[in-house]
């Protein structure tokens, strides 16, 4: 989840009323309405799924797409609309679940190597480099292996992996940070360290970090699919969007239904997200 | 054909259907037979396959003595032309077939069964030694072989049909390099070339996890219909790609001839394609769980499976054929004996084997006092829709009995440490045999010394002696009446949930002839030719 | 002479990190679950084998002693047997590692080709339908996951249009290019989305900053003011973008080669890992972290060369 794409949008925007603007972007707008939406959906998949998403019927298999069925049905007869719905509560719980334990654990680390520096920053920057050394997902499947298949062993892998980018950030932001007057400020009226990290640092160096979070929560959608799709992430009978696409992949010419509504709720769904991201990039981007 | 007792669903049968015009056709000669494997071999020699995508190969490049006949139910010669048993059964003498040759063209001689047999029971070199124990010597002058006992073995024969014994060169071990008989074995895999076996192919391309190519071997002593040597191909070219659905894309898109392992969920599809023939070939491969039937779970708890009418009650609450309706799309049958595949020799029928009868698993249960909430564990494998599918209808249709399936993921590794130290419940496994003869996995599934009855812990005093009395005895009848014991017995104690016999499901290209899996999975491509 | 005491001092930060990189990938090989042995020997062998067999490989002796044997035997280039594959690890990485770098670099050509042009189209129309049709596709290529993106083109293009082979990777090198564009195109989606984000910015940055404003306002030619400064800024963004993605490139084929049945690195790690192959996996994400480590190299050394302003601190 290395990504680079935040430093781009480099346009200068000099006009006095951003949240105007922010809020007047249609892609802003359109990414916010998606995870809304979403978000609905993940928290009551039972009050919006027409079907009990485990129900195995096994004279009803594949189905083509019906009013009963709106999605059709999968190869156990169940209905795959509900099984799309279903998943997003766990998709969308791996948006957040993959990625806030990382961002505190980062956040932390980052902010505390960044304001004493020294011997633990020399520290922080040999595993940085060893850990991003590893391809992502080299690393995260090397350790979904020691732990086992399963999401919260997903989830486990990828907060150890992930935690060294927010990390990273942080203590570029913090030190940046430091050579501001307020900081240097706190430190002559001696306030103690943590006040100054914590109260000081640490609330205007978040921006950028909310804003790689987005774009770090559609990645884990991502990856998370992608690990379910490979068999080491969330496990069938469960329904995610990677396994759903995984188990309609053989049938994918002749009953298209099975992966390609999981297809669409990753697409979307990923879209909000960095939606979202580009349009917090513009809101949130610091004076000067 | 075991026609008969295949009659599972339409694909089926219009697949045999298929098979029977097949051979109808004049034989053609000449051509490269394009095969979609999905896995690769890593070494294709006789001692040292312990990977069915090795053993499955062995026979293309090298000939046993003997080998099984047409209807798979008797053993005919091969590389020997005839075999005598002596009366009390510690002797075995076979005559080598003049006119056997080794792919350079060389004679397969009496020296080279002496060394192949040493190899094949050398217990420092392959993991198959144990089969042939009672050999306690092989001489050979000049075509006469004699094969010497310590004790009679009535599945003697049978290993002499089977891939462990299969012929190879003691001339072109000799000249290999290599310090010990394992690199000698490598060093010859990798180089390939004719002169290591006698079978209709010889290797002459290999790579890695990619690719291998086999061609004809023009001193191949069997005929092929046309009075000439065969194979009647010029090649076999096998491509590794190990996912079903591109597996599938590849023949569909005409890129390969065969593709091997079709999933059962597109069976139906490809047999309504008139350019493919969607062939079901009659396996020995079941699909069972082994329950754990220890007192205690290895965290110290009691183990409610340990109570054999809990183990009963589960067998006769699972729906056979609906698990095999949501599986194999209804490409198979359930197991007709416990410790075996109808398929293979001595098999009781003792259908239904625990056919679905829910009220008498709920009356079984409430004799056992089965508390209502048990937990019970079932462990699959992680990535395996399958296992997904059995779990979640395992999962509806034991609820009745008022247990609560759980499930545990693991890879296949930690699965077979589990089945090694007890720490399971129940688990999903699957066995093929490797040999024609039940004694293999009759001891593996039931004889406790072997492993554990497959982990389950079962040790059954009764079912061990008679497997020991078996291991022996030289009166087939006798024999047969041990192993109906040892299955009756086996039933009963349910150690294992019986689930289904599968077959091997392998699509070929219409243009294709004469393809065959056997039963054991071996595949035959000494009689397939292209049609043009 | 600046640039060699760079170079030197860039290669010996590199030493305590691999031996992290070594220790990473030792403990986490030691910690998967499941015997090697029981994997070296398979579910049919005896108890009593899998003793010898553990005996054999060393798996008794303390970690310490494990860990040195481990890295004295790497750095003299022994990575191990592969249980899988019986032979070296070395030599079975050796042979499959060509298919992967092929594959990245036939990518990153792609992303190129793809992302330069609609770059600078984009750049140029800012804010008008161009620009806004072109961020837009892009943004959807960026939310669609690589096993999607192949899944599509390998059934519709290769499967049912018939326009490419289904799998496999050719003999020659035209045959190769034609049997891997279909898994390069699929790499190279993600990663021409990211670049084609930052090039934009970075022609914009250009085109907006005071000098060219300024060269503009004298009336200097558009062409000659884009061709002199957008055109090296375009190339050290994208050379540096590139070298820090190549985590994600090879993230990407890892995935792709399993979709698409290429018989690369990557698939071979999921392969060694479903088979619980240590040697291999050690080997093998070993040479992934060398790979990752040498372009990181290569690119800091380029851009340090480009432009002496930009390095580290």
């Amino acid at each position: 989840m290395t990504d680079l794409s935040l430093s781009s949008e480099i346009k200068p925007s000099r006009r006095p009323s951003r949240m105007q603007i922010a809020l007047r972007k249609p892609g802003f707008m359109a990414g916010a309405a998606i995870i809304g939406a979403s978000t609905v959906l993940a928290l009551f998949p039972n009050v919006f799924a027409p079907h009990d998403p485990n129900f195995i019927d096994y004279l009803a298999v594949r189905q083509p797409p019906s009013w009963q069925h709106p999605f059709g049905t999968d190869l156990l007869g169940r209905d795959s609309l509900s099984r799309v719905i279903w998943a997003y509560s766990i998709n969308m719980q791996m948006a957040v679940l993959a990625t806030v334990f990382a961002l505190t654990i980062g956040v932390i680390i980052g902010a505390l190597v960044g304001y004493y520096r020294g011997i633990a920053d020399m520290i922080f920057g040999r595993v940085v480099d060893a850990i991003i050394t590893f391809p992502f997902l080299v690393l995260v499947i090397a350790v979904v292996a020691v732990l086992g298949p399963g999401l919260i062993n997903m989830y486990i892998a990828i907060t150890l992996v992930g935690w060294v980018y927010y990390a990273r950030l942080m203590r570029a932001e913090v030190i940046s940070q430091m050579t501001n007057d307020y900081a240097s400020a706190g430190i002559v009226m001696g306030y103690s360290d943590l006040r100054i990290i914590f109260r000081h640092l640490l609330p205007n160096a978040l921006t950028p970090i909310i804003v790689y979070w987005m774009t770090d929560m559609a990645l884990a959608i991502l990856l998370g699919s992608s690990l379910g799709y490979l068999g080491l992430g969330a496990q069938p009978p469960q329904a995610e969007w990677g396994v759903l696409i995984a188990e309609g992949r053989n049938f994918i010419t002749t009953a298209w239904w099975l992966s390609l509504m999981p297809g669409i709720a990753i697409v979307l769904t990923g879209l909000g997200f960095s939606l979202i991201g580009d349009g917090l990039a513009d809101l949130l981007r610091p004076r000067g | 054909m075991k026609a008969a007792a295949l009659a599972v669903g339409f694909a089926l049968s219009t697949a045999l259907g298929s098979l029977t015009i097949q051979t109808a056709d004049a034989v053609e000669r000449g051509g490269t037979l394009n095969f979609a494997r999905y896995d690769g071999s890593k070494l294709v020699d006789p001692i040292y396959a312990d990977r069915n995508p090795d053993i499955w190969m062995v026979g293309s490049l090298f000939s046993t003595l003997l080998e099984p006949s047409a209807d798979g139910k008797d053993l005919v010669g091969s590389l020997a032309e005839s075999y005598e048993v002596s009366a009390d059964g510690k002797t075995v003498s076979l005559k080598l077939r003049n006119g056997a040759n080794f792919s350079d063209g060389s004679p397969v001689t009496g020296e080279d069964v002496v060394f192949s047999l040493g190899r094949a029971r050398n217990p420092d070199l392959g993991p198959w030694a144990g089969l042939l124990s009672a050999v306690s010597s092989v001489d050979a002058s000049g075509a006469d072989i004699t094969i010497s006992l310590s004790s009679p073995d009535p599945a003697l024969l049978s290993m002499l049909a089977t891939f462990n014994t299969a012929i190879v060169s003691k001339k072109a071990f000799d000249a290999a390099p290599g310090a010990n008989d394992q690199e000698k074995s490598a060093a010859l895999f990798a180089k390939g070339g004719p002169g290591l076996g006698s079978g209709p192919f010889y290797l002459s391309g290999f790579e890695q996890g990619t690719s291998m190519t086999f061609s004809a071997n023009p001193h191949y002593w069997k005929e092929g219909e046309d009075g000439k040597p065969l194979p009647y191909l010029e090649g076999v070219h096998f491509q590794i790609i190990p996912d079903d659905a591109t597996r599938v894309l590849k023949l569909t898109a005409g890129e390969v001839d065969v593709a091997e392992f079709i999933p059962f969920s597109r069976v139906a599809e490809l047999d309504a394609d008139p350019a493919i023939d969607m062939n079901l070939y009659p396996s020995t491969r079941i699909i069972y769980s082994p329950i754990n039937t220890r007192d205690t779970r290895t965290d110290g708890s009691a183990n409610p499976l340990a109570d054999k009418r809990v183990r009963q009650a589960i067998n006769y609450a699972t729906n056979k054929e609906a698990l095999i309706g949501l599986v194999l799309q209804g490409a198979g049958k359930p197991m007709s004996s416990p410790v075996m595949s109808s398929a293979t020799r001595l098999a009781t029928d003792m259908s239904p084997l625990y056919g679905y009868n829910l009220d008498k698993a709920k009356a079984l249960v409430a004799e056992a006092g089965l508390k209502p909430g048990t937990e019970i564990t079932l462990t699959t494998l992680a990535g395996s829709a399958d296992d997904g599918t059995i779990f979640a209808a395992l999962q509806q249709m034991w609820a009745p009995l008022g247990i609560t399936l759980v499930a545990e993921q693991v890879d296949g590794a930690t699965r077979g440490s589990k089945n090694r130290s007890g720490e399971f419940d129940i688990h999903t496994y699957g066995w093929v045999d490797d040999v024609n003869d039940p004694s293999q996995v009759t001891g593996w599934l039931g004889y406790y010394p072997t492993r554990k009855a497959v982990g389950t812990g079962w040790n059954n005093a009764e079912f061990n002696a008679l497997y020991e009395a078996s291991s022996s005895e030289m009166d087939p009848e006798k024999r047969a009446d041990q192993y109906h014991q040892m299955q009756e017995i086996y039933a009963e104690a349910a150690p294992l949930l019986f689930m289904y016999e599968t077959p091997f499901a392998v699509a070929v290209s219409g243009k294709v002839d004469g393809y065959l899996q056997t039963p054991l999975g071996n595949n035959v491509f000494e009689r397939v030719f292209l049609e043009r | 002479m600046a640039g060699v005491q760079y170079t030197l001092n860039r290669l010996v930060l590199m030493i305590p990190t691999f031996l992290l990189v070594m220790i990473i990938i030792f403990l986490l090989v030691r910690m998967l679950p499941g015997d090697p042995a029981v994997a070296i020997a398979g579910d049919k062998a005896s108890d009593a084998d899998i003793a010898a067999i553990r005996d054999k490989l060393g798996l008794n002796a303390p970690l310490w002693t494990q860990f040195w044997l481990f890295l004295t035997n790497t750095l003299q280039g022994d990575l191990g047997r592969s249980i899988l594959m019986r032979a070296p690890v070395l030599d079975v990485i050796i042979a499959r590692l060509p298919t992967t770098i092929f594959l990245a670099v036939y990518a990153i050509s792609l992303s190129i080709l793809i992302a330069g042009p609609l770059a600078f189209i984009a750049a140029i129309n800012r804010g008008r339908w161009q620009d806004n049709v072109i961020r837009a596709v892009f943004q959807v290529g960026l939310s669609m996951p690589v096993f999607y993106i192949g899944l599509l083109l390998l059934t519709f293009l290769a499967a049912q249009l018939r326009l490419f082979p289904v799998g496999g990777f050719g003999e020659t090198f035209l045959d190769r290019l034609y049997h891997l564009f279909l898994p390069s195109v699929t790499v190279a989606l993600y990663t021409s989305a990211i670049l084609m984000r930052n090039l934009r910015a970075a022609i914009i940055e250009v085109l907006d900053a005071e000098y060219v404003q300024f060269a503009r306002a004298k009336g200097l030619p558009p062409r000659l003011i884009l061709g002199r400064h957008v055109l090296k800024n375009a190339l050290i963004s994208t050379i540096t973008l590139l070298g820090l993605s190549i985590g994600q490139l090879m993230s990407g084929t890892l995935v792709t080669e399993t979709v698409f049945a290429v018989p690369g690195v990557g698939r071979l790690m999921l392969e060694a890992i479903f088979a619980r192959d240590y040697p291999l996996i050690q080997g093998l994400t070993l040479t992934f972290a060398v790979l990752v480590s040498l372009v990181f190299l290569m690119t800091d050394l380029f851009q340090n060369w480009l432009d002496p302003r930009m390095r580290l601190s």
